[in-house]
This record gives C-alpha cells, structure tokens and sequence, in this order.
C-alpha cells in the first residue's frame, strides 16, 4: 500500500500496520484490555448477574422475563457498571487512535484509493447519483463518520475491526472459517456468487478462493468501504467486483446468483427495511440458489438474561440502533414469507451467531 | 449504587453534529452514580495504555540500539536536551495530559442528569 513515505510502515500480511509504533502499541492494548472483558469478565458479570436474579426468586430460562427486570438486578452486582464503563471507553480509545493513527497519512491514502478505482483485475461499479439512505449514515460501532461518511473510513474500520476481533481475524481467518462452511446449491453449480453487505471485502476475497471460477461480486452502502475493498482486492490481484448500492434495491439480474452470503447484515438494518431486502435476495437467486446468512442470535434461540443484557447494552451503547429490532423479530418467519425453504447451517467457532441457509425453492 | 446507575446516560451529541466523531468526542457515556467514578475510570484506562505504550518503546528501541552496538541507558544519562527539544516535548506531554483529563472536560457538569 502506498501511504505517507515517512510514516509508511507496511502492512502485516493483508493487514495495514497503524502509521506509528505509538499507535501500535496503544491498539494492541487495547485489543488486549478488550479480550480480558470479553472472556473474563463479561462470564464473571453474567455468573453476578445470574445469581442475583436467583437469589431474587427469578427463573433463568423464561423468555417472559423483562429486560427492565435483567437490568434492575444486574445492576445490583458492582461489576456490571465496570464492565458497561470499560466497554465504552475502550471502545472510544480504540477509534480515537486508529482515526488519528490512518488520519496522519490521509492525503496519500486518498491518493492510493483514487489511483486504484480503474485498477484490475476486478471492478469498482459506483453511481455518482446514488443517495446513502438517512438510516446507514449512523456512527455504527461508535466509529467516526459510521460506514459511509469518512473518506478513509475502509482503513479505519479494518484495524478497528482487527481489534474488534482481538486479533483472531489479522488474516481473515474468520472469513475464511464462514466462507468455508459456506452451503452449496444442491447440483454443486456456483458461477456467480454474492457478498451481501461486504464492508471492506474480507469475505468476498475468500469466496474467490473457494470459487475461483465464479463471478464473484460485494455490495455495499458505503463508498468508503467498498473503494478500500476494491484498492485492497487490487492490491491483492484477486478478481473481485464492487459495487456500491442498496441490499433494498440492488441492480443485478433476476435469478443472476447461485449464492448469496451475508455475514452479520440483518442486525444492521431497520427492520422495516428487511422484508425488502429478502424479496432482492429472493429475486436475485437462481431456482436452487443458496442464502448463506451467519448472523446475531434471534430472541426465540432462549437467549440467557445475559445475553439479553449485552444485546441491549451493545445497542444503546456501542450505536447498534437497529440490533434489538432484528433479534426480537421472527427472522426465519421472514424468510419463509419471502419464499425461502429455511434450515439451519453449520455453526461456526463463534458460538454468539447463527447460521441459517435459505433456499429458494 | 441504585438500579438506575446501570442504564446509561444518554447525553446529546455536541455542538456539530453535522461533523464526523459524535460518538467518541461528545460527551459519551456515564454508568456511576458519580460522574467522577466514569472519569476516573477513563484516566486510569489512559493512563494504562500510555504506560504500555511507553513500555513497548522502549523494549523496540534498546534492542534497536543494541543491533547497533549501542548503550542506550548511559548515553541517555547524559543526554541534555536542546530548547528545540525541550519545546517538543512540552506540546507531546501537554498533549497527554489533555487525553488523561478528557474524561472530566467532556462530562463537566451531567452528574446531576441523573
């Protein structure tokens, strides 16, 4: 990657190395801080906030439980607001520094993306017309400018993620692992494939590999992601297309896909806005095709109360405005009434998502 | 600490919404019956980072030295700064002491939200 030749420090596999050693350092903290909450201390808060709502007479496995209730006896056990506070503050540090860190170079990054947009072997399809829907231009994860408003957004949200997934994902391995569970259509064909909401194109560069002779296209509603997805598949040489447009109202051909694929999409839409997209994916699907969807949990899976907890705290705190929307939905009720044969597909490593495969019939 | 200590406060986004960073430079959060406790525990959480980073600094840069024969901890010793020097260094600590205290000046005056 060409940034700023002073402070250019390469890249760590397909991974871009933050622009300073201080920055590095500071991340890697971070990444750290946040493994410690997530599989220490967030089953200490949980085992804290089970015990309370026992020691309250109050059942673990009733789906009727009030989440006012979960929070009011959470609340009760001191680590639950050590941890919410953590959470948060870990998660502002961590986008302060990586913006500040990939800001430092801008100029030059505006430059590499800008000479990558015509650059092969894959396309770069954007409409200079297209309007971003109100609904996306949320800042998602608390990252600034969200998805679509921070011309170098794709970097920042790639390290930002990279810490996200305390480095369990530097070289896509968890793209990979989804990719290869992915469900085939039941006569093996796969000639064209679909990454439904790509962000910055890890997956999409995994379908190649798994399909190198298929067509294989991302879609997704941020210019910054899909112009750094596309740059890094360049940069890569894998042959891959981007196109910014809407999942709602996508131009691609009836019956144009064997697989569609969609890793963690719904629960970062409106839910009054999915119905739309399962009739495109619908749509878009040949007879036989396959939606592979790995995504957040659904109420009705029985979700221990602190599950529920962190779902709700992920959404008010952590800018997930439209997560609870999709997990107290009937997704698979969707899906069927979009005229989709539901099952279940292969569980992965992470065990928090779900994994359907929707067949059009 | 009472129940409703553990719902968020939710606080308006600054004074430019229509600019980038609302989330992380407005003023966030507070989980504490005392907004002090949140702004302490964000000190501390800047505190721990800079340490570690300092740390990771410093073990990168002794090893540097060493590949090139070089005894850092003595010349170090008897280094004695330029003003240029010592000017640079002022604004990188002003600037740190300004992250440390971030935490109180973006939350001065919510506790009584509550």
């Amino acid at each position: 990657m060409m940034r700023d030749g002073g402070l250019d420090r390469g890249q760590l596999g397909v991974l871009p190395r933050p622009v300073r050693l201080a920055d590095e350092s500071y991340l890697e903290f971070l990444e750290a801080f946040r493994d410690v909450l997530l599989t220490r201390m967030f089953p200490a808060m949980a085992a804290a906030g089970h015990a309370r709502l026992q020691a309250a007479g109050l059942p673990l496995d009733d789906d009727a439980l009030a989440l006012a209730t979960i929070q009011r006896e959470f609340a009760k056990a001191p680590i639950v607001p050590s941890w919410q506070r953590f959470m948060r503050s870990q998660q502002e540090m961590m986008w302060r520094r990586t913006r500040a860190s990939f800001a430092a170079t801008a100029a030059a990054q505006l430059d590499w993306l800008a000479a990558s947009d015509s650059a092969g072997p894959g396309r770069l399809v954007v409409d200079p017309d297209f309007a971003v829907p109100d609904y996306a231009r949320r800042e998602i994860h608390l990252q600034p400018g969200g998805y679509t408003d921070d011309p170098i957004g794709g970097i920042v949200y790639h390290y930002g993620t990279k810490v996200f997934y305390q480095g369990g994902n530097d070289q896509d391995e968890l793209h990979a692992e989804l990719v290869d569970l992915t469900t085939l259509p039941a006569d093996g064909a796969v000639a064209n494939v679909l990454d439904l909401g790509c962000s910055v194109g890890q997956g999409t560069i995994k379908l190649k590999a798994r399909f190198p002779d298929a067509e294989i296209w991302g879609l997704d509603v941020a210019l910054p992601m899909v112009r750094y997805a596309h740059a890094r598949s360049a940069q890569q040489q894998v042959a891959v297309n981007f196109i910014q447009a809407l999942a709602e109202d996508m131009p691609f051909a009836d019956g144009q896909f064997d697989i569609v694929f969609a890793y963690i999409l719904f629960h970062e839409l409106p839910i009054d806005i999915i119905p739309a997209v399962l009739a495109q994916v619908h749509r878009v699907l040949r007879p036989g095709g396959q939606f592979v969807i790995f995504e957040f949990p659904s109420a009705s899976q029985h979700l221990p109360p602190a599950h529920r907890f962190m779902i709700d705290y992920d959404s008010r705190d952590n800018c997930e405005p439209y997560s609870p929307g999709f997990v107290h939905a009937d997704f698979r009720g969707l899906l069927a009434a979009a005229g989709f044969i539901v099952s279940d597909g292969p569980l992965s490593r992470n065990s928090f998502l779900q994994s359907i495969v929707a067949t059009r019939p | 600490m009472h129940g409703e200590a553990r719902q968020s406060v939710r606080m308006e986004p600054g004074p430019n919404p229509s600019s980038i960073g609302i989330e992380i430079d407005g003023p966030g959060r507070a989980y504490f019956d005392s907004v002090v406790t949140d702004n302490i525990i964000d000190m501390v959480m800047e505190l721990a980072a800079e340490v570690w980073t300092v740390r990771d600094r410093q073990y990168v840069m002794e090893n540097v030295l060493a590949s090139q024969g070089i005894d850092a901890a003595t010349l170090i010793e008897a280094h004695r700064p330029t003003a240029e020097e010592m000017a640079a260094r002022r604004i990188l600590r002003e600037a740190f002491v300004a992250r440390l205290l971030a935490g109180f000046l973006r939350r001065a005056d919510v506790a009584e939200d509550k």
